[in-house]
């Protein structure tokens, strides 16, 4: 299992063990994580499941798809150069411990 | 394994007049049922139209066998798969974004919210259906497209004849016909639109296709805005009219979310209650399985989420109007890639201008006979009148 802290725009911490191979939307939405809509299910169609990483695991994360990087400049709240669609981002062993700050709003 | 159930007692015209009481019975007792009637496999749990919607590659939204490409005169994005889909997607949705919906059209879906409102006499029984739920879905919808040349009568005439048209399962000539001369006529206005919306893009649905760059053809451009122009009128026009007349027969309700300015949460719940778009296709690609039964390659399947969004097992009294439910999971707006694009547009218009508006303006608004509505439909539905007295 591979532990998520998902720090909400109040600050609140929620911290989940999601398995291997999910997506940071998906354990976040399996585990009623407040902040996530994530309404497309992971296509890539809907710009609700934006979050910002950590900046301790950016390097980690990767970096932004093209197609990624178009369906985000719609999303709702500032994007910054930390912003990702968490459903991109795929949990491997090398996330145990990854923290995403949610932004203030999804729609 | 077996083959799901057959049955041949349920008729169309039941589904079309009171499908609820059927799914209801259905979900506990038969929630996988090939229905003869329908020619399809009906899928009526909640766990079973989001495991379809979620696996394209499975149940594939590319089913040649439907009246949809005659009445589009276009093999559309609807009903196209992986890439190919994506790409048509890609290029619409930039138009409609939360952040542009939000930021670039917020105050201009006010304005023509509030000419519409404007217009609605004080004191007498009006029919919000028909004298603002429709037109008002469709000159919000001619502006974002980028043809707000079309009139409202165009507009919600040309819906009607695409959808009677895409709905034609009994390939009589007569829906082609009309569909055909709907086709004729906004070909022309989007070409004669053409050189203007190059010129001065205006961040329109047309504009932004036109200007991309590495634009898809121009057929299917056309194809996308004849999509939305047929997908993006009915569904806000019954959303609307829908929530209405659950905030109406809920007069407790609705005096809480006034109170609370809880207007998105009682928009949730009306697509939740009556989903506008009530069930969907998909065709089954390999031999596989459901909810214990077999479903052979070729079968298409048939997604009921107006079922889904009552289901026991999510929801506690799903038959019922209530706003203030701890949880919403629906599935009014659809899952995965073909999740609907104009799920942003309708929240922000319906949810967070027009409501609001209204009943600021008629805070006294009644509907005194709610027996006098009729619903009606099985793919799409909502009511088809609705007579309020405006106070």
């Amino acid at each position: 299992m591979i532990k998520v802290t998902y720090v909400a725009h109040d600050g609140t911490e929620t911290v989940i063990e999601a398995e291997e191979g999910t997506s940071v939307m998906q354990a976040a939405v399996s585990n009623d994580v407040e902040g996530i809509v994530g309404e497309c299910g992971g296509s890539m169609m809907c710009a609700t499941c934006h979050c910002y990483v950590d900046e301790a695991w950016e390097a980690k994360t990767g970096a932004r798809s093209d197609d990624e990087d178009e369906m985000l400049e719609g999303a709702a709240s500032e994007v910054t150069e930390r912003s990702r669609l968490s459903c991109q981002i795929k949990l491997d062993p090398s996330l145990d411990g990854l923290v995403v700050h949610l932004p203030e709003e999804q729609l | 394994m077996a083959l799901a159930p057959l049955d041949e007692a349920i008729t169309l015209d039941q589904l079309s007049s009171d499908p609820y009481p059927i799914y209801r019975r259905l979900r506990a007792e038969s929630p996988v049922l090939r229905v003869a009637s329908t020619g399809r496999t009906l899928l009526t749990k909640a766990a079973l139209t989001k495991a379809v919607k979620d696996n394209p590659e499975l149940f594939s939204s590319d089913d040649p066998k439907t009246p949809m490409k005659p009445a589009f005169r276009a093999h559309t994005l609807m009903r196209k798969d992986g890439k190919e889909h994506f790409v048509e997607r890609k290029a619409i949705s930039k138009a409609l974004t939360p952040k542009r919906i939000k930021a670039d059209w917020g105050p201009l879906y006010a304005q023509l919210s509030e000419e519409y409102i404007a217009r609605l006499p004080r004191g007498e029984t009006v029919d919000l259906f028909t004298d603002l739920c429709g037109p008002l879905a469709a000159r919000i919808l001619a502006h974002i497209l980028g043809i707000p040349e079309a009139s409202d009568e165009q507009m919600m005439r040309w819906s009607q004849l695409l959808i009677d048209g895409a709905g034609n399962f009994g390939w009589k000539p007569e829906p082609f016909a009309a569909s055909d001369a709907a086709n004729d006529e906004m070909d022309a206005l989007f070409a004669e639109l053409e050189p203007i919306r190059r010129a001065e893009p205006d961040g329109s649905a047309y504009a932004l296709m036109l200007t991309a760059e590495d634009p898809i053809p121009m057929s299917q451009i056309h194809a996308n805005i004849k999509i939305a122009i047929g997908g993006g009128i009915n569904e806000p026009r019954d959303a609307l009219a829908t929530i209405l007349y659950g905030l109406l027969t809920n007069p407790d309700q609705l005096a809480e979310v006034r109170a609370q300015d809880a207007w998105d949460k009682a928009f949730e719940e009306g697509i939740r209650w009556v989903a506008p778009i009530q069930a969907s296709s998909r065709l089954v690609t390999e031999d596989t399985e459901l909810g214990g039964f077999e479903i052979p390659k070729g079968d298409t399947v048939m997604t009921i989420q107006a079922s889904a969004n009552r289901d026991e097992e999510l929801y506690e009294d799903g038959e019922s109007f209530f706003v203030f439910r701890d949880k919403n999971p629906h599935q009014a707006f659809g899952n995965g890639p073909h999740h609907c694009a104009g799920a942003h547009v309708a929240r922000r218009t319906v949810g967070k201008i027009i409501l609001p508006m209204l009943f600021d303006r008629f805070p006294d608004m009644t509907l005194p006979n709610p027996d006098e509505v009729v619903w009606k439909g099985f793919g799409f539905r909502g009511p088809i009148n609705l007579p309020v007295v405006l106070n």
